[in-house]
């Protein structure tokens, strides 16, 4: 979708480089969300279209607003809501219970430790590349126009863009419909590399160049 | 950061923290999620998997040509070799630095990293600034990490908006001549195998 996280090419943010900044976190909640999220992959506890086309869903303001362990406990939260796992109102009570004093529940499983860190170190690999690819390595392709509602791998900052197959990097299922759970045929994936001038016009920077992964459904022969 | 001190320092739970916790307690109370499962996914991360994985592959990639021709020809199998893989890391891609190409990854559309070989993504990764500007200056971002590029040199940004994952191959530096694998891995930092910095022989590794 056409949201506030397809951010590639904005401007207004400010520095990169910021005191802190080189931890992965700064607070002991901040990870045990990001296994929370795997867990709730894992024991299958959630529904929707997975957490990262879940947190595009959130409200940009919001979005911008928070942290990034902030949108991911949003995305584990609403996907265990909308599989029915938890109910409206169990977060807040909980909460309540906790500020009032009572000590945080705790629950073992070593089997699950164990089955997450074995899912957690299994790789899961797209098939080959298809033999009769649409596009082969040095043809010109262009980006469609498009304007999805939903989930997509295609940046807006590449649209309508003409760029160079580099390689065919393997087939997959286009997330747009795969993460909705619809039966969709697996497509070729093409890394297209294309020039700035194409996606940003002149700059006081020597030119460079922007390699994208793109599905076949996002590109037309140019 | 204001809340760059972490748990040592005891303060008010902030609502996104209580939240959290919230979260945590009720799926451990119905026995849906496990704290010792939780546990484990965190170290997991914090001891066992990070940029030292990532740092064995370049270092090993320097001293032994045969592996490093695997490694840009089919880099899944072959950081596999090192015992390295897993989530994050389905399908690799190495890209390697030369006299002429500096290459440089960012996820613009999410925070999508190699986890198998550089861990969980420091902030500046997942943060708006990185991704909205490493497409668009990737000249201004390296001078803020402190790294000035040639003109003659051409800088390869790749969007890992999608499935494949994507580590630099830093050029060996200059000067380590006769080190040791362990040796080379020490000087292979994080954000060299991001492509905002390069290795360096001066100094410890900061980053």
């Amino acid at each position: 979708m056409d949201g506030v996280h397809d951010i590639g090419g904005m401007h207004g943010f400010g520095r990169v480089v910021e005191t802190g900044g080189e931890l992965a976190y700064h607070e002991r909640w901040e990870p045990r969300v990001f296994a929370i999220q795997m867990l709730v992959g894992l024991q299958r506890l959630g529904a929707g279209p997975g957490g990262r086309p879940t947190r595009e869903e959130m409200e940009p303001a919001a979005y911008l607003a928070a942290s990034y362990y902030e949108r991911w406990l949003y995305s584990a939260e609403q996907r265990l809501l909308r599989k029915g796992t938890i109910a409206p109102g169990d977060v807040e009570a909980m909460m309540e219970r906790l500020e009032s004093g009572e000590a945080m529940p705790g629950h073992q499983d070593a089997a699950m430790a164990e089955r997450m860190l074995e899912n957690l170190g299994t790789r899961i690999p797209m098939d080959p590349a298809p033999a009769e690819a649409r596009f082969g390595p040095g043809q010109r392709v262009r980006v469609k126009r498009m304007h999805a509602r939903g989930h997509t791998r295609c940046p807006r900052y590449a649209r309508g863009a003409v760029g160079v197959v580099e390689a065919v990097r393997g087939t997959d299922r286009l997330p747009d419909r795969a993460v909705y759970g619809e039966k969709v045929d697996a497509e070729a994936v093409y890394s297209v590399a294309f020039s700035s001038e194409e996606l940003w016009g002149s700059s006081d920077e020597p030119a460079w160049v922007v390699s994208l992964d793109l599905w076949d459904s996002y590109l037309e022969a140019a | 950061m204001s809340d760059s001190h972490g748990h040592h320092h005891p303060r008010p739970a902030s609502a996104v923290e209580l939240r959290a916790r919230a979260l945590e307690a009720l799926l451990a109370e119905r026995g849906l999620v496990s704290t010792d499962a939780i546990d484990a996914v965190v170290e997991l991360y914090e001891n066992d998997v990070g940029p030292q994985n990532g740092a064995k592959v370049v270092a090993h990639a320097w001293l032994d040509d045969a592996y490093r021709e695997r490694l840009e020809t089919d880099a899944t199998p072959a950081i596999a070799e090192l015992g390295f893989g897993g989530a994050e890391g389905d399908n690799m891609i190495v890209v390697a630095n030369s006299p002429t190409v500096h290459n440089m990854v960012v996820c613009t559309l999410c925070s999508c990293y190699p986890w198998p070989v550089l861990g969980l993504p420091p902030t500046w990764y997942k943060s708006p600034p990185y991704r909205a500007r490493a497409v668009s200056e990737p000249r201004a971002v390296l001078r803020e990490f402190g790294l000035e590029l040639g003109d003659d040199v051409e800088i390869r940004v790749w969007d890992s908006s999608a499935e494949i994952r994507y580590l630099v191959l830093p050029m060996r530096p200059a000067g380590t001549d006769g080190w040791s694998e362990d040796e080379l891995a020490a000087i292979v930092t994080r954000d060299s195998m991001i492509g905002t910095a390069l290795p360096s022989v001066r100094g410890p590794a900061i980053r």
